[in-house]
């Protein structure tokens, strides 16, 4: 394979904005692999997202949150001009209940898309990838980012870092 | 675990969730669970119907830049809200058991209170259909709407 100097330069962004951020770092998920339409990741057992407390099973809103971040970052790996990619619909069969105590897998593929939709196929497993615990099928908007206001959005990241800033009381909470 | 410990266990929850019903608490029923927490769901009732909601937090946070909400934070949240419908409203022995979910997404989540509402449009012996429905501003403007098969 060609060396890919976008994604070269990419691969890092995106696992910083998806690691370090936000409920991709509470959730502690890993990206282990970010190819052009194309993102593995790995969950760990956590107790705090445990959703039947009688198993021990976790929630299927983990497994919501897992499809959406890996769908959502392989769509972005396929855009070529300057857009961004929200999502449009996500659906979710659960196949099986996920065993506690056992690290979760996901693949996510785009495998196709068009000029303004981009089709995402997503798969969790523990053990054996023939016997997944879900399938999921997400959908993405090509939104054209030139309609984006990027100066309003610098201007909110702006205010955040500042101590007086708006969202000092956020500031806070992430402090505590 | 043995069969008589998870014997003993549904019967606490079955106890905990009448209790919770005796005491119109549905916000006690959330507590057992802890994916609530970890996102931070509440619940109460609201002329006779329960009003689900999530108060915007940092770990909740999906794009840092906006800031807008995790659109998985979103679709669990929703999820979890139409679990909790079906544990506190139906008559039901065990947890229920999610089969599917569909999530439609209407308009991106800023980053402030998101409320919820669900709607059981069916239930039968062994399925139940719940909808559930997310807004910020207004409830006639969705930010997004799911649907969600349980087996019971």
């Amino acid at each position: 394979m060609a060396f890919d100097m976008t994604m070269a330069l990419f691969r890092p962004a995106l696992k910083y904005a998806m690691e370090k951020n936000g409920h991709g770092k509470t959730l502690g998920l890993k990206m282990t692999e970010i190819n052009r339409g194309e993102i593995n990741l790995v969950f760990p057992y956590k107790e705090e997202v445990i959703g039947n407390p009688l198993t021990g099973v976790i929630h299927g809103g983990v497994i919501v949150s897992l499809l959406d971040t890996a769908c959502g970052s392989a769509a972005m790996t396929v855009l070529t001009t300057p857009a961004v990619a929200p999502t449009m619909d996500l659906r979710l069969d659960y196949m099986h209940p996920a065993e506690p105590n056992k690290p979760i897998y996901v693949e996510a593929k785009v495998y196709r898309q068009t000029s303004n939709v981009i089709f995402c196929r997503g798969l969790a497993w523990q053990e054996d990838k023939e016997n997944p615990i879900a399938h999921c099928v997400a959908n993405f908007m090509k939104v054209d980012s030139t309609s984006i206001n990027f100066s309003a959005i610098a201007v909110t990241q702006l205010r955040r870092l500042m101590p007086w800033g708006k969202s000092a009381d956020s500031a806070k909470e992430e402090g505590k | 675990m043995s069969q008589d410990e998870t014997g003993h266990q549904l019967e606490d929850w079955q106890e905990s969730v009448a209790a919770a019903r005796l005491e119109k608490s549905p916000q006690s029923v959330m507590e057992m669970i802890p994916y609530a927490d970890f996102i931070g769901a509440q619940v109460k009732i609201e002329n006779d119907q329960l009003l689900y909601w999530l108060d915007k937090r940092p770990t909740n946070i999906g794009n840092p830049s906006l800031p807008a909400l995790h659109g998985g934070v979103i679709g669990g949240f929703l999820e979890l809200s139409a679990a909790i419908e079906v544990i506190y409203n139906l008559d039901i022995a065990a947890v229920p058991k999610v089969v599917d979910f569909s999530l439609d997404y209407l308009r991106a989540g800023r980053y402030k209170t998101v409320y919820a509402k669900c709607n059981v449009l069916r239930q039968g012996k062994k399925l139940i259909n719940v909808t559930a429905s997310a807004w910020q501003d207004d409830e006639n403007t969705p930010i997004a709407t799911a649907r969600c098969h349980f087996l019971i």
